[in-house]
């Protein structure tokens, strides 16, 4: 449906994000980082191997690819830094594949419920592209420990995880409502 | 140096004159009346127009809606058809459990249109149906088709693609952030489906990145297909094999804006 608006006249929201947004977007890019690490530390541990490995080494890429994505969204408002909590909370969970296992599904699940509340804060519509295109896959990846090495449907679709969104107002101007032709 | 004579002159000159007489004598001055039937007899039929259609947050809802319900009977004909046969009869409960989600995913919906005003949609889309799903079984349930279970997991996975990518590209047109947010909801689970899958159909640790069929060339089925959800074609492979061993070919869209489940359409 890209080219769905084309034929309404609707208010317009900017393309880059508000001030509101940058601050929603540093707290999605710290989670990002935090995944990012604590994929490092369980490929780095040895307990995994070959293709196996691989897996865990691309998950964490993709952590990696969307901190810097976010980065270029928001410039020097981007803090680069990860969040302490959730990697403390999770970094001790790596002893063993299995627990490493719950335990990186439970970020994956994590940063995208904390993405999604974000997503559903923001005006600038370049970042909910960008954000809407990462969350999906992280759903993915998720998923993924729930199949893998062997199918549990349930675990699979559990989505239940707590969303670090703050609740960050926007400032009355953010949103531009101007009218585009038909 | 071109030298041209008197002669070679007068004639190129007496065809430009020719030349611009006949075109005049076709033309305008010509004498002939201008009239939009020129090679018709009687008045043609005024074509019906379609009513004009508005695109906003309800119509991409019920846009959304429809898809849930096209999800919803290819299931419903995948169980009540016992097409999930051999091994992939154990898919049964997961197929359910689908089929539920997207029971669940189609009322909420209903529930968000209703409250912006709209009129709720409790049908499939029928253009998506006519020219993917209606194909498609037709191609799965060919008397010839030796892959037929394998093929209605093939295309639940397709459908399930095509439903997190509608809700993904659909977050940048609607207005309201919470409704962006309620669609990415939906868009995860329609993606966790594709994974469980995807995961039958190429399981393992080495199919769950982009990899290629070295044979054919052509991306294999994957749990994790790129590093950021693709909004593009998603091919469906299945059918009884050709001659040369090879199946038939689709490829699935998001609906367009031919497909929109405008205020004006019903079920």
């Amino acid at each position: 449906m890209t080219n769905a608006q084309a034929r309404s006249p609707r208010s317009t929201p900017p393309a880059q994000p508000t001030e509101a947004d940058k601050q929603l977007l540093q707290i999605a890019q710290g989670v990002e980082i935090t995944a990012h690490d604590l994929y490092k530390k369980a490929a780095d541990s040895g307990k995994f191997a070959g293709d196996e490995l691989a897996m865990i080494t691309m998950f964490g890429e993709h952590h990696n690819m969307y901190a810097q994505a976010i980065n270029g969204l928001i410039g020097k408002a981007a803090t680069n830094q990860r969040n302490e909590s959730l990697y403390s909370t999770h970094v001790g969970q790596l002893g063993s594949a299995q627990s490493a296992y719950s335990a990186l599904q439970n970020v994956e699940n994590t940063v995208a419920a904390t993405n999604t509340d974000i997503l559903g804060q923001l005006q600038g519509i370049d970042a909910v592209r960008v954000l809407a295109s990462i969350i999906t896959i992280e759903a993915r990846q998720a998923a993924v420990f729930g199949t893998l090495p062997g199918l549990n449907l349930t675990s699979a679709l559990d989505k239940s995880a707590n969303s670090l969104a703050p609740s960050i107002p926007q400032a009355p101007e953010a949103s531009t409502e101007t009218t585009v032709a038909p | 140096m071109n030298n041209i004579t008197r002669r070679d002159a007068l004639r190129v000159s007496g065809l430009t004159v020719f030349g611009a007489t006949f075109l005049a004598a076709c033309g305008k001055q010509s004498g002939v009346q201008q009239s939009d039937n020129i090679s018709s007899e009687g008045e043609a039929t005024p074509l019906a127009e379609l009513p004009e259609g508005v695109v906003n947050d309800v119509v991409l809802l019920r846009t959304a809606a429809s898809l849930e319900y096209n999800a919803i009977d290819t299931y419903t004909a995948a169980l009540d058809g016992g097409l999930l046969t051999g091994d992939y009869a154990k898919l049964t409960d997961a197929v359910k459990r689908f089929r539920d989600d997207h029971i669940a995913h189609a009322s909420a919906l209903n529930g968000l249109i209703v409250a912006l005003g709209g009129k709720e949609h409790t049908c499939a889309n029928e253009r998506i149906h006519r020219i993917y799903i209606q194909p498609a079984l037709e191609l799965i349930t060919a008397s010839d088709n030796p892959d037929l279970a394998k093929d209605v997991v093939a295309l639940a996975h397709a459908l399930e693609n095509v439903a997190t990518q509608t809700y993904q590209g659909v977050v940048t047109s609607l207005s309201a952030p919470n409704l962006r947010a309620d669609a990415i909801r939906i868009a995860q689970d329609e993606a966790r489906h594709a994974v469980v899958l995807a995961q039958v159909l190429n399981g393992g640790y080495a199919s769950v990145g982009p990899t290629t069929n070295e044979a054919t060339g052509k991306p294999n089925i994957a749990s994790v297909p790129a590093p950021y959800g693709p909004l593009a074609t998603i091919p469906l492979t299945i059918g009884a094999p050709s001659a040369e061993g090879l199946k038939t070919s689709l490829s699935l869209e998001t609906p367009s804006l031919n497909s929109l489940i405008y205020d004006y359409v019903s079920c």
